[in-house]
């Protein structure tokens, strides 16, 4: 139950994504490129460097069937990377966008993609076999301000999106031709674009939004250290609101219908779980942290402080404000990007990495019960 | 109508930046209040909007009277000093209550323009979408300093108003913090110019704090406003000194 592994790849990480077999992780170093690096034995070494970005890549995501990685980049372009051979060979995809791409992912189907953008707009984008390309759909008009994370429904119609105007919205991105028609979703949902549902949970920005494995549902994050669980978004929806004791959290995973974690500016993974009733609490922090240096050991350091500056030290020592600690654990910095690790064969999802500012991707493993 | 918060817990004014409504709800666990904090405004539980008559020495007050959801509503935070602490017991509160605002208000990431493409700005300066900035927090030891904490999604600007008793001492901060402003690009985080009605200002945005430590970021601001008091009264009292020196050295002749 805690950190299995911890690489430290860059200065700093925007975002990664692990290869179908997980051999392989790309990642954005916080500049344009893509670094792709593979696993021999222990140690890990660069294999590609995709550059075809202008500025920094904010969105991959690794297709897990078809092997196909999807960027993202403020420069409002995005690329499908496709390894043929040795090489990766991109292939722009036209977006339309007139500002950044802030978040990407595969449909669970991998036939579409949704891009979301700072232009207020989402991008379903599914591939044309006639002319070969990528092309994109636009749900504009919808958003009030920039899209910050999107996440597809397992029917791979419906997407979920979260924004900085603090809604959380979910969408109908129907394309005929791309995707068959169900029999049993109503034909007002089917048209392409169409709002299913708004939620006004967060009053601060949104973030990190997931669908559950089994689509009932739905959770994101607010920036008001709060997170929001909805269940049966499409019907009856029933939201649940947990304020979190400390920092806001940046993104989330669903290890199962009822266990989730969260990371973010705590730089230590959260676990939430909902018991039989459907009632969500926090039930704790994932890293063992180390134990905070005592108080007697405080006031020699506020002491040192004092003669370090050249005060006469006229009050007590206890009293002086003393310099923050570091807080030990594996991340040191933001976490940014939580990523599940699918064991094969396996239906429950136990393994994840973590990805944060601080340059290291940590691998971590969990048993969950039942 | 203007918000309270009492800092019996650090976290009470972290939540407060988050929230752009006038009224919270509940607080997430409160634990531990520190004992003996003297201060508050009205003797009844903390968080409750008070009409506190605006101070004429901030004129942003009258404006954000009208009670817009979103943009600025000041949480005017003020430290009474009771008969019981001493002078020297405020300063711990107030740079405590600044460091725990800091801590929740330094959460930064990385947020390209939505004005304009291909742009990365700070959004605490550019302030054209409202959506993105957090209501700013203003925390005040006494009338004379005074610290206002903006945040915004990717930037974050704390100015100070050093405390300046006479005339003296007043031309002697302005002189120093204006030779540290002109300096700001070795200071990185420091701003040029300070805002208006403030004496220095600090910018900082999302790659400080993927370049540097958060908690270090927090450790130099405190200890600046710390060390600037102290700088400002030494330099009061070498002024002094050397005055009453060359007076003597004059005045010997006349002897």
């Amino acid at each position: 139950m805690a950190a299995v592994a911890v690489h430290q790849f860059a200065e700093c990480i925007t975002c990664h994504a692990w290869s179908p077999d997980q051999s392989m992780v790309a990642f954005c170093p916080n500049n344009s490129e893509v670094h792709i690096y593979k696993l021999f034995g222990e140690k890990w070494e660069k294999m590609h460097v995709l550059s075809k970005h202008d500025q920094i890549v904010c969105g991959i995501d690794w297709s897990l069937k078809s092997n196909k990685l999807v960027t993202v980049s403020h420069d409002r372009n995005s690329y499908v990377w496709s390894q043929e051979g040795t090489e990766w060979v991109p292939t722009l995809v036209i977006l339309r966008l007139n500002r950044a791409a802030l978040c990407v992912q595969w449909s669970p189907k991998e036939n579409k993609f949704a891009v979301g953008s700072g232009a207020k707009s989402i991008c379903i984008c599914y591939y044309e076999q006639e002319n070969n390309w990528w092309v994109s759909k636009l749900i504009r008009k919808k958003h009030e301000s920039s899209v910050t994370n999107v996440a597809w429904h397992p029917d791979n119609i419906l997407l979920a999106t979260t924004s900085t105007d603090g809604k959380c919205r979910v969408f109908s991105t129907y394309i005929k031709g791309v995707d068959s028609k169900e029999s049993e979703s109503s034909s007002s949902d089917l048209k392409f674009g169409e709002q299913i549902a708004q939620l006004d949970l967060s009053v601060t920005w949104a973030f990190g939004v997931r669908w559950s494995p089994s689509g009932s549902i739905l959770a994101y994050a607010g920036h008001n250290s709060m997170i929001h669980f909805i269940d049966d978004v499409k019907s009856n929806p029933s939201a649940q609101s947990i304020p979190l004791r400390d920092l806001p959290l940046r993104d989330l995973l669903f290890l199962s219908d009822r266990v989730v974690v969260g990371v973010g500016f705590d730089c230590n993974p959260m676990i939430f779980t909902a018991d039989d009733t459907g009632l969500w609490s926090f039930t704790k922090f994932l890293d063992q942290r180390k134990a905070a240096p005592s108080s007697s050991r405080g006031s020699q350091l506020s002491e040192a402080f004092g003669k370090l500056y050249g005060t006469s030290k006229q009050v007590p020592s206890n009293d002086t404000v003393e310099p923050s600690k570091p807080r030990g654990g594996a991340h040191e910095n933001c976490i940014t990007c939580i990523v599940p690790l699918w064991k094969r064969g396996n239906t429950t999802l136990c393994r994840f990495s973590t990805s944060g500012l601080d340059g290291k991707v940590v691998i971590w493993e969990l048993d969950i019960p039942k | 109508m203007v918000n309270f918060i009492s800092i019996d817990d650090g976290r009470a004014v972290g939540q407060e930046v988050h929230d752009p409504h006038p009224h919270r709800n509940q607080l997430a666990n409160p634990s531990n209040p520190c004992e003996s904090i003297p201060f508050s405004l009205t003797p009844t539980s903390p968080l409750q909007s008070t009409s506190v008559p605006p101070s004429s020495r901030s004129p942003r007050l009258n404006w954000s009277e009208q009670i817009d959801t979103g943009s600025s509503i000041y949480s005017h935070v003020l430290l009474s000093i009771s008969k019981d602490s001493t002078m020297a017991n405020t300063i711990r509160l107030y740079l405590t209550c600044i460091r725990n605002t800091l801590e929740a208000a330094m959460c930064l990431q990385n947020f390209p323009c939505q004005e304009v493409e291909r742009h990365n700005k700070p959004e605490v300066e550019l302030n054209t979408s409202p959506e993105l900035i957090m209501n700013p927090v203003l925390i005040c030891r006494n009338e004379a300093e005074k610290c206002l904490i903006e945040t915004s999604i990717n930037s974050i600007r704390i100015s100070m108003k050093v405390k300046q008793a006479d005339e003296l001492e007043n031309i002697l901060a302005k002189k120093f913090l204006r030779f540290l402003s002109m300096r700001a690009e070795a200071f990185q985080v420091l701003r040029r110019k300070p805002v208006q009605g403030y004496d220095i200002s600090f910018l900082i945005t999302n790659y400080h704090c993927e370049e540097m430590h958060k908690h270090k970021l927090i450790d130099f601001i405190v200890q600046f406003m710390e060390d600037i008091d102290k700088e400002i009264s030494e330099l009061k009292l070498s002024v002094n000194t050397r005055g009453r020196l060359v007076a003597t050295e004059f005045l010997k002749q006349f002897i």
